[in-house]
């Protein structure tokens, strides 16, 4: 059974690595989660990223839903947004790519050309 | 979409679209009615009358930003639900929120499988950290014995004081005790 206890001892662990840090969100991961984009997989494209994120502890990384922006064609998309640096968008995503672009973009801060569909400032 | 789950999915998106605060989220099996009913409640902006007439149109949508001007969500849920003896009720007003039952033959041939419903669960509460989500799962069995979960986003959240719901620790505490709550219910084999 999951406690509240468990999660008052996450709290705990959590402020002191929050001190460490000076800025809490250094990347913002955007899920398109429109209609088309759960029927071509996005939600599976969300746990794979959520599991890398919790596996390696990413704390200063946040990943949110939104729905469709138009780019129905290339879905899933996901959108790669850090603080000074253009919006990176990847399409046609599956599990294992988003997987890959945790690990080189943003743990390595290596944009994946592979998967790029656009990017903006 | 493959199964409900997906489903309801889509439509807890409109309900963060619609500006909820809170989704009221409750998923009941009862096979001794032969029954499996899905709801969603929302306290977002809510719709008048027409435009909830034709959120339930294939041929309709109110997200004028996008290119594609149609939305199916709603609809195909909809078809999904009735084409398997069930029925399936909308009802909003506006400033008001949203209500939503689809209610499913349990035992139709065609009733589409609930499908992975702690992925939607769990994406939804991190994904929308802003809003909160109250979680209702209840299964009744043959055997006249029930089995109930209950969860909310807002219980958490008040014991995490001011930790993000999205820290690393919490997405596993989550994704542990919904993927419990939904093993608890015996709702991962529908």
């Amino acid at each position: 059974m999951k406690t509240l206890e468990e999660l008052r001892k996450i709290r705990e662990k959590a402020q002191q690595d929050m001190k460490l840090r000076e800025s809490n969100t250094r990347v913002k991961v955007v899920v398109g989660m429109g209609t088309s984009g759960i029927a071509m997989g996005a939600r599976d494209v969300m746990k794979a990223i959520l599991d890398e994120v919790s596996k390696r502890g990413l704390a200063d990384v946040v990943v949110t839903q939104t729905g469709e922006k138009g780019l129905s064609s290339m879905e899933p998309v996901v959108d790669v947004i850090e603080e000074g640096k253009p919006v990176v968008t990847y399409g046609n995503m599956t599990p294992d790519k988003a997987r890959r672009i945790v690990a080189e973009h943003i743990v390595n801060g290596r944009i994946v050309n592979d998967y790029v569909v656009a990017a903006q400032r | 979409m493959q199964d409900i789950s997906l489903h309801l999915l889509d439509i807890i998106e409109n309900s963060v679209r619609a500006h909820a605060a809170n989704v009221w989220i409750t998923v009941v099996a009862d096979i001794l009615k032969n029954r499996l009913t899905i709801t969603v409640k929302d306290d977002g902006v809510g719709m008048d009358e027409q435009t909830l007439r034709h959120a339930q149109d294939p041929f309709y949508t109110t997200k004028l930003e996008r290119v594609k001007k149609v939305g199916l969500g709603i609809p195909l849920f909809k078809q999904n639900a009735e084409m398997c003896g069930g029925n399936f009720v909308m009802n909003s007003a506006k400033g008001r929120g949203t209500e939503l039952t689809a209610v499913f033959q349990f035992d139709h041939v065609d009733r589409m499988p609930i499908g992975s419903l702690a992925d939607t669960l769990v994406g939804s509460m991190i994904g929308h950290p802003e809003t909160d989500f109250h979680i209702h799962l209840s299964r009744r069995f043959i055997s006249g014995d029930e089995a109930e979960f209950e969860f909310s986003t807002a219980v958490i959240k008040e014991e995490l004081g001011g930790i993000p719901i999205t820290y690393p620790d919490v997405i596993a505490y989550c994704n542990e005790a919904i993927n419990e709550g939904i093993k608890n219910t015996k709702m991962e084999e529908l």
